[in-house]
């Protein structure tokens, strides 16, 4: 999506005019639009047969794995005791039985009818587990997808603008060292800090006691929230600065930038300007990071006993528990989709040079 | 709004960010948890604790929340003479074939309902019929259950195919009674995970959040007294570190696993806890694949176990809170155990039976099989599983002096089950918890020859010995208890001799609390402190005694240093954004 965007700026020929008159433009621009619904149709198509081959993927990559989850249901001193007909009969249970092409269509057929199936690791509906999981994760993961970027971008603006500067070298490397600490160090390190140490916010958990209500439940839920988003912010704070650094650096280097200075115009008229055009690839960077939100972020979940996705895909990968796994990789490939469909849509509002109807779709 | 000041606007989100996780929170103290309530940190999720949706195949989880929700008849199974629970009695037939059990008169289910001999017989039944779960192979294979007859409300006569010496070990202190009136229409129990768990026990289920919390509240009619706790909260914390940040800073109250060794010294020293012993006669083994040439020779598998130095493994990996392992695989404190029960440790007499054995060295210094076949064999570990990896790279330096190349492979826990099902292996370390050394079956249970076509026959190496096979099925079939313990001696003897396993260690059961919450922990062999015992009255005198704390040792580094990185990261993080700020008005200036 990145390099769609970079072929259409390359197909635009360099005006140096257009940014500055943009602002004044917008209001004419919008009537060359693309209409969204017809935007849409055209992405459609490619989107569902992405979401087709996910589906299928999606069967067969557990299955792959050594391992199967009747294993992980039967208690070690009956391990070598068990007869096949027995482990079938489990396996019945919970709809796994019979040969692989049979679970497909079985699989397909209930898919059809919105039936994810039974976990074998936790009994319950997966689209029940899934349910819960999901705003856990949206919160943790989504807040911090929000402010790393928002965060990772304005430093690397600001590095960009003084490129090569005692404080441009000392914010990149600051951030490159966070960004270097894995995000289960970083958590753990803040545990210590914050909740060993200082005694000021809990270890671990999503939920306070249910003596909780109303305000006081909302912020024992936020003060439980902040060190894993604060983990997670900090550990992602890397690629969005780096991405909108190096892309405010080529922009300066654009003629229409020497242009407009050459002009009168002043710094912070020229940057903004440039930042404007810089933030396509960080969109672009955080609409991927919110497609790998539905994934959740097991590490930090699992130092904060955090009821996120990435928790439950983990352990249902250790118990092979395929009904879970199918679920759960069909919503992260649904949320990437969604996210990169989403991403496209919003370009021509970001970018005015894919507005024109007649570069917006080439 | 100008460009200088939306980047000032986002440079102050930044720092706002930081800041705010340093700032004190609105409701900055933690309520001081009152004596009728603690709170447990429990390592996983077990769904609606019922002993059907319990899960408890391939994942290091425990039945302890289970257990204080049901009662069993008998309590518990490591001991030789269980205590009567929800049974008053119980008498054999002459042939031990028929179990008559006598119920106490006093026993209500959580809903009210009375407790019964249909529900026993009901139990039986339903656990005869369903495939998986915990408990149901005691049922359907020690012993194999085959009808129940109800007496009166308070007596049932329970049959089983053979002669069942040891019923109230097995089923009797291992196996929940359920409710016949809630499970009754219930056609598939393992996957109803939404019936409501009503246990006799005392402690009732009151409330669950799924993979987050439960909670659980006294049942004040529990037939053996008030339960001395009148809550339990338990969140489900499956990070080991953070559960134990979480007791020191006194967000809850004990955590149900053991002490990691790595920080025995530094929570045994911290004013406000106190760290005790109770052992889960819990156990991590080396296993031999016992059908593959040419490990299959007794005489190179109990070399190798004798270039073996247990107490190393227990010094480096345990930090010395452990004991070597026995070579006859019973735990030294089961009543099972052979009392002449040891570790051989000998290099020099290692490397003279393999010699005299032919087993040759090669120019490299790796002996041959008489078959040609170089010594050299993986150890298989699962990936998830640290100490079983620093046991396997000790193990294979050790079995260097003897000429014999061990390479230690970590991969998936999964991927090692399948491969020990498929006899995949040179050899595997894997651990299991008492029901493994204490039981009078369990030597039968892991060693006897595996039935024909089991699909996962190698997961414990496939053993076959026909003398050891007969030891242990005539033991569980021996009615004289002094008689079986001689029967399963032999068998150990034979265990050790041939060496199919090794028993590397058993970890010290060693479990921290707090005591000013609650201070009445019983040691409950077999089950740690996390059990019925520890909340109702008559059990004072076994309380778990603290273990000595007085030799102040020196705080372990790694806290200090992680305090010193945590605040490196923290304090670089500011710097940044006051290098920001401070950029910001140059550059306001020079605009």
């Amino acid at each position: 999506m990145g390099n769609e965007a970079g072929s259409v700026s390359t197909q635009v020929e360099a005006d140096p005019e257009r940014p500055s008159n943009f602002h004044l433009q917008t209001d004419n621009a919008w009537s060359g639009l693309v209409p969204v619904g017809r935007q849409v149709l055209r992405a459609l198509p490619l989107s569902l047969l992405v979401l087709a081959v996910a589906i299928c993927l999606n069967f067969a990559l557990p299955r792959l794995a050594p391992g199967d989850p009747i294993d992980f249901l039967i208690p070690a001193e009956q391990a070598n005791k068990i007869t096949y007909e027995q482990r079938m009969e489990l396996a019945s249970s919970y709809g796994l039985q019979g040969s692989t092409g049979e679970q497909f269509v079985r699989y397909l057929g209930n898919l059809a009818k919105g039936d994810l199936g039974t976990s074998t690791r936790y009994g319950a509906p997966v689209s029940e587990l899934l349910a819960d999981r999901l705003p856990w994760t949206l919160l943790l993961v989504g807040t911090s997808v929000f402010l790393s970027t928002l965060i990772g971008a304005a430093l690397g603006f600001r590095s960009a603008w003084r490129r090569g500067s005692a404080s441009d070298v000392r914010t990149l490397t600051g951030v490159m060292v966070l960004d270097s600490f894995p995000p289960f160090f970083v958590a753990l390190l803040l545990v210590l800090l914050f909740s060993v140490t200082l005694k000021l916010l809990p270890v671990f958990g999503a939920l306070p006691g249910s003596e909780a209500e109303g305000l006081e439940f909302a912020i024992e839920v936020a003060r439980r929230a902040i060190l894993p988003i604060a983990a997670l912010t900090l550990s992602g704070l890397g690629s969005a600065f780096l991405v909108a650094r190096s892309s405010a650096v080529t922009e300066l280097g654009e003629d229409y930038v020497t242009m407009a200075a050459a002009k009168g115009l002043d710094g912070a008229g020229v940057r903004r300007h440039a930042r404007r055009n810089a933030l396509v690839p960080v969109w672009t960077v955080g609409m991927l990071n919110v497609g790998a939100l539905f994934g959740g972020a097991a590490p930090v979940e699992t130092v904060f006993a955090y009821p996120g996705l990435g928790r439950l895909i983990y352990e249902s990968v250790l118990s092979r528990d395929y009904p879970v796994l199918q679920g759960a990789f069909l919503l992260i490939a649904a949320g990437v989709i969604a996210a990169n469909l989403i991403a496209e849509l919003v370009y021509p509002y970001l970018d005015p040079r894919v507005r024109r109807p007649g570069t917006a779709g080439s | 709004m100008s460009a200088t000041n939306r980047v000032r606007l986002a440079a102050g989100i930044a720092g706002a960010a930081l800041i705010a996780t340093v700032a004190p929170p609105a409701t900055a103290q933690q309520e001081q948890p009152q004596p009728s309530k603690i709170t447990v940190a429990y390592k996983a999720w077990e769904n609606n604790l019922t002993p059907f949706t319990l899960t408890m195949g391939g994942l290091p989880t425990s039945h302890d929340l289970t257990n204080l929700v049901y009662d069993t008849l008998f309590w518990s199974q490591v001991k030789e003479d269980p205590e009567p629970w929800l049974a008053e009695r119980a008498d054999p037939s002459p042939d031990r074939r028929s179990w008559t059990v006598k119920l106490r008169p006093d026993v209500k289910w959580h809903d009210g309902m009375p407790f019964t001999a249909e529900d026993v017989k009901f139990t039986f039944e339903k656990m005869k019929n369903t495939t998986g779960g915990r408990y149901s192979h005691h049922v359907w294979e020690y012993p194999v259950f085959e009808s129940a007859e109800v007496i009166d409300p308070l007596n049932v006569k329970l049959n089983f195919r053979d002669a069942a010496p040891t019923f109230k070990i097995l089923p009797g202190g291992d196996l929940p009674m359920v409710p016949k009136h809630i499970w009754e229409p219930i056609g598939n129990p393992v996957t109803s995970t939404s019936t409501p768990s009503i246990g006799t026990g005392p402690y009732k289920l009151v409330e669950f959040v799924n993979g987050q919390r439960y909670r659980l509240e006294a049942n004040t009619e529990y037939f053996k007294g008030k339960p001395k706790v009148d809550q339990i909260d338990v969140p489900i914390v499956t990070d080991a570190a953070a559960a134990f940040a979480a007791l020191q800073t006194g967000q809850v109250d004990t955590v149900d696993r053991t002490v990691p060794p790595e920080l025995y010294d530094q929570l045994s020293n911290q004013p406000g806890i106190r760290v005790v012993q109770s052992t889960r006669m819990e156990s991590v083994h080396l296993h031999f694949n016992n059908t593959k040439d040419p490990l299959k020779d007794p005489v190179l598998r109990k070399g190798i176990t004798l270039a073996i130095d247990n107490q190393a493994l227990v010094d480096t990996v345990l930090l010395g809170h452990g004991r070597p392992g026995r070579d006859g695989w019973t735990h030294p404190d089961s009543p099972w155990a052979d009392p002449d029960g040891k570790h051989e440790f000998d290099v020099a007499r290692a490397n003279r039976q393999l010699d005299e054995a032919n087993y040759r060295r090669g120019e490299d210094g790796i002996r041959r099989s008489p078959a040609g076949q170089p010594l050299q064999f993986n150890i298989t570990v699962a990936a998830n599983e640290p100490q079983h990896q620093r046991a396997a790279q000790l193990i294979s330096q050790q079995v260097e002096a003897i000429g014999v190349k061990m390479t230690v492979e970590a991969i998936d826990p999964a991927t090692l089950r399948q491969r020990r099902g498929n006899l995949n292996y040179d050899s595997f370390i894997t651990n299991l918890e008492s029901h493994a050394h204490a039981d009078p079956d369990a030597l039968s249970f892991f060693f006897h020859s595996p039935v024909p076509n089991a699909p996962s026959a190698g997961a414990f190496g496939a053993y076959a010995n026909p003398q050891f096979d007969q030891l242990v099925d005539s033991a569980r079939r021996q009615i004289d208890n002094g008689e079986r313990k001689r029967l399963l001696v032999e068998a150990q003897r034979i265990f050790a001799r041939e060496a199919p396993a090794l028993v590397l260690f058993y970890p010290d059961g060693n479990y921290a609390f707090r005591p000013s919450a609650y201070n009445g922990w019983v040691a409950d062999t077999g089950h740690g402190i996390l059990t019925k015992r520890s909340f109702i009255p008559g059990y004072e005198d076994e309380r778990a005694d603290a273990v000595s704390a007085g030799d102040s040792q020196s705080s372990p580094p790694w806290a200090a240093i992680g305090v010193v990185l945590g605040l490196a990261v923290v304090g670089g993080g500011l710097f940044v954004a006051s290098q920001n700020r401070k950029r910001e008005t140059y550059e306001a200036e020079e605009a």
